[in-house]
């Protein structure tokens, strides 16, 4: 009973929200988070897309202890590295079994084993990038190389309009409860419980909408009127904007150093 | 004096609407007034006060007819983008103006947008303005809803706008913090020079702060007046549904005959009752009747701790060794400020929270051991914001909901009685979100009456109401002690809660400071001011008058006046 308090402690919509709101905007002290935007494009535009071409196990391993450092110090929360695991698991895990009823056999699991360290590789660099901009940050470094004001805003601000939206959502989702009838019993494995939870998880939605779209309308409306449209269409506001975004040196640092140590892991890979 | 706003035959009807919102209004708004405008729900003050930054006729493009002149600039001829730097404008929903996670960043965005390339110095300057320069750096999401507010305040002044429009500044906020957003529009008023208006439902604040009066009545200019004269049209204001401060109304009720100039503040009612009738002090027998504890208890709090996490990861300690109990046939009232833990310890009753620490005990359960759902058949709890209750898509089957899931046999007769009961008949087939505010409210509180609870919870009821609506809802509370066995509610409407209450429990910084009824709270200036709450003006005004006991309604001060007065035969 306790474990399962403290369980669903750590997956309550309150936490939920909250793990949100740190992973977007939490970590703006780390090392990575100091890096300007373009610095972090460039990185990821590597990091993100050679895993795929890569098939020599030792570079990948040594991408991954890479990412593994990285991830450290770029402070993310605990719950979206266990989710990704479980991810990465869960993949891995189905594709074997998948393989082995069809008549594969133990030779498939060194090729699985690859593609979960590509995937891997490639899923940490994300979050270590994405945790390390705050969605306005992204917002400005999309702005800088030259994506549309609008798009780059939106951005910004679906981020901003998230906890709003989980908060809606929880409220709607407890008015179900509180006027809903559980099942009396919990069936085989809980799993009436499990179908009526997800049954008004998905009702919720429905009231949702609306409720939202309403209070998008004066968004709308303080945007027209706070300039945020006119923003768009002058260049000067743009420059404003963008004007704090220097590439420093520690930028060049850290690109150097991904440089050296991936030529550092080749040379290993063609030594061996 | 100058002439800043000049509306000249303006007629607008929003597109796919039946009817004009605003019809041939023609007024002048001069240059440092602090203009209030009233008049019902849909009475077309909010579709006035977007014709003056331009949202109407560029946003919404309706049929429009007429001339909208403001600081001299024609609104058809300018873009909104220019009528901004003359008009700021903070909305009802306040919270959804707020575009930026930083505080500072969001009083920085219009500025930044326009281009100014001061817009850091606008943001922090317009941030002092309201007092906010401790928590720019903060995240929105950690401000109260007062806070909130001020923040969308300082992003409309980051402009420097001349002209300020704020719609219902006080509607969600405690009494306390209410005075507090009022001093802050003076400041600008009296010593910035901006012209302010708001829409405003509350008389009181009108007659404390405001200079003149705009009344609307379906889309109509019924007139303009200073605030004085407005305030004198009590039977006019009655009316159209908007009720004068009570010390005008106890005046115009003592006074129908003479039609002299009667008070619209504590300051002016002082002296004209007094001279009035200085001779003789009223002095009834008190009817103050002792709760009495010996009856059934219905929820059993006993010390009850209850925190939640914060963004940023710390806990944040909501109540602290709460101990009280609700007894069948009580009427609480739950007062205290903003952010006290009311809404928590609701919360804690119906089971949707559990304590940290302590018990809550529900008709003899204890919530931790059962979930919310089976607490749903002895408790309802009544959201503050009517939309977050609203599940289905009409009111009849929002209403249905619970019987319907528990089966009940002819729960449709159920159904159509409280339909009746709570005015929704001709309503029922409607989407409820789409319907006015008072409309929701009386579903949202249809809903609770349909559950058939022992115990019923209201999260402010009476907030973000017209006066008349708000009447309404009163007398629809005066019928629900029949029906259920208790009542509590949390709120910052002290009429209601002088009105209303059996039972008063102050809570403050998340202890219980005080249990007692409405001699022991109102009669406590230091209770009062402690947990940030104010006494009705007409208390107030009996209190001033040195009555024994006090007296909460006027209904009760015009009868006590009138038997005293007959008595010495002063208006036989």
């Amino acid at each position: 009973m306790e474990y399962t308090r403290k369980f669903t402690d750590k997956l309550s919509v309150e936490q939920m929200k909250i793990e949100l709101l740190n992973t977007a905007y939490g970590n703006g002290d780390t090392l990575l988070a100091k890096l300007d935007p373009r610095t972090l494009f460039i990185w990821y535009l590597f990091f993100g897309i050679t895993p795929w071409f890569i098939h020599q196990e030792p570079i990948l391993i040594g991408m991954f202890a890479f990412m593994v450092v990285l991830t450290y110090f770029a402070k993310v929360s605990p719950l979206i590295v266990f989710i990704l695991c479980m991810g990465l698991l869960g993949q891995g895990g189905y594709l074997l079994i998948v393989s082995l009823f069809f008549g594969g056999d133990a030779a498939v699991i060194l090729p699985l084993l690859t593609l979960t360290l590509k995937l891997s590789v490639i899923s940490l660099a994300s979050i270590v990038v994405f945790c390390s901009m705050t969605p306005e940050k992204l917002s400005d470094g999309l702005l800088k190389i030259g994506v549309p004001g609008q798009v780059s805003f939106s951005i910004a601000y679906g981020y901003r309009m998230l906890p709003t939206l989980l908060e809606e959502y929880h409220h709607v989702f407890l008015s179900f409860r509180l006027r809903g009838k559980a099942p009396s019993k919990r069936g085989f494995l809980y799993w009436r419980a499990i179908v009526y939870f997800c049954k008004i998880a998905i009702l919720s939605f429905y009231p949702l909408l609306l409720s939202m779209t309403k209070r998008a309308r004066t968004t709308v409306e303080a945007l027209e009127t706070k300039g945020s449209f006119y923003g768009f269409n002058h260049p000067q506001v743009k420059k404003l904007k963008l004007a704090h975004l220097k590439l420093r040196k520690r930028d060049v640092y850290f690109l150097t150093f991904s440089v050296v140590y991936m030529v550092a892991v080749c040379l290993v890979e063609i030594l061996l | 004096m100058i002439e800043q706003i000049k509306l000249d035959q303006v007629t607008f009807q929003y597109p796919g609407a039946e009817d004009p919102v605003l019809r041939d209004v023609s007024l002048t708004i001069e240059k440092g007034t602090f203009t209030a405008i009233i008049g019902g729900n849909g009475s077309g003050k909010s579709t006035l006060c977007k014709l003056l930054n331009g949202l109407i006729p560029h946003y919404y493009v309706g049929d429009f007819s007429g001339e909208v002149t403001v600081n001299g600039l024609v609104t058809t001829d300018e873009k909104v983008a220019k009528l901004s730097e003359h008009v700021g404008y903070v909305y009802q929903d306040f919270e959804n103006q707020l575009v930026s996670p930083h505080v500072l960043e969001d009083a920085c965005f219009a500025p930044l947008h326009f281009g100014y390339e001061d817009y850091r110095e606008r943001g922090e300057r317009a941030l002092s303005l309201v007092g906010l320069t401790d928590y720019a750096d903060e995240f929105i999401w950690q401000l109260s809803g007062g806070q909130k507010h001020l923040l969308a305040l300082a992003g409309a002044l980051a402009l420097d706008p001349d002209i300020l429009i704020i719609d219902e500044p006080v509607a969600q906020l405690d009494p306390q913090h209410a005075e507090e957003i009022y001093h802050i529009l003076k400041k600008l008023h009296e010593e910035y020079g901006k012209t302010i208006i708001v829409i405003e439902h509350h008389t009181e604040f009108i007659a404390s702060f405001c200079r003149e009066v705009i009344m609307l009545d379906q889309g109509k200019l019924i007139w303009q007046l200073p605030v004085v004269e407005a305030l004198q049209k009590v039977d006019e204001l009655m009316q159209h549904q908007i009720y004068p401060p009570q010390v005008t109304q106890a005046g115009f009720r003592l006074n129908q005959a003479e039609q002299a100039k009667l008070p619209v503040t504590l300051a002016q009612a002082i002296p004209y009752f007094n001279q009035q009738e200085a001779s003789f002090r009223l002095n009834l027998e008190t009817e103050m009747i002792p709760v009495e504890h010996e009856k059934k208890a219905i929820a059993q709090l006993e010390d009850v701790h209850f925190s939640y996490k914060t963004i940023t990861r710390s806990r944040n300690q909501v109540l602290k060794g709460i101990d009280l109990t609700v007894y069948e046939g009580d009427h609480i009232a739950l007062v205290g400020n903003n952010g006290a833990g009311k809404s928590s310890l609701m919360r804690l009753i119906t089971g949707l929270v559990k304590p940290g620490q302590g018990n809550v005990l529900v008709n003899g359960t204890n919530t931790k051991e059962v979930p919310p759902e089976t607490l749903a058949d002895f408790v309802t709890y009544v959201y503050q914001n009517p939309e977050q209750m609203f599940i289905d898509d009409s009111v009849r089957k929002d209403i249905s909901f619970f019987l319907k899931s528990r089966k009940v046999p002819n729960y449709e007769t159920i159904v159509d009685q409280v339909l009746e009961q709570f005015d929704l008949v001709d309503l029922q087939e409607r989407d409820s979100r789409l319907m006015s505010g008072g409309q929701q409210r009386r579903a949202s509180l249809a809903i609770g009456m349909a559950m058939n609870p022992k115990l019923m919870l209201l999260d402010e009821p009476t907030a973000n109401l017209d006066i008349a609506t708000r009447k309404h809802i009163s007398a629809l509370m005066t019928k629900l002690k029949e029906q259920v066995e208790a009542v509590v509610i949390a709120t910052h409407d002290m009429q209601l809660v002088a009105e209303w209450a059996n039972r008063i429990v102050v809570v403050h910084n998340g202890k219980v400071i005080h249990d007692g009824d409405r001699y022991s709270v109102f009669g406590n200036a230091a209770l009062l001011a402690r947990a940030g709450l104010k006494a009705p003006q007409i208390l107030e005004l009996s209190r001033a008058l040195g009555l024994n006991p006090p007296i909460f309604t006027v209904d009760a001060f015009v009868e006590a006046w009138n038997k005293e007065g007959s008595k010495h035969g002063v208006y036989a």
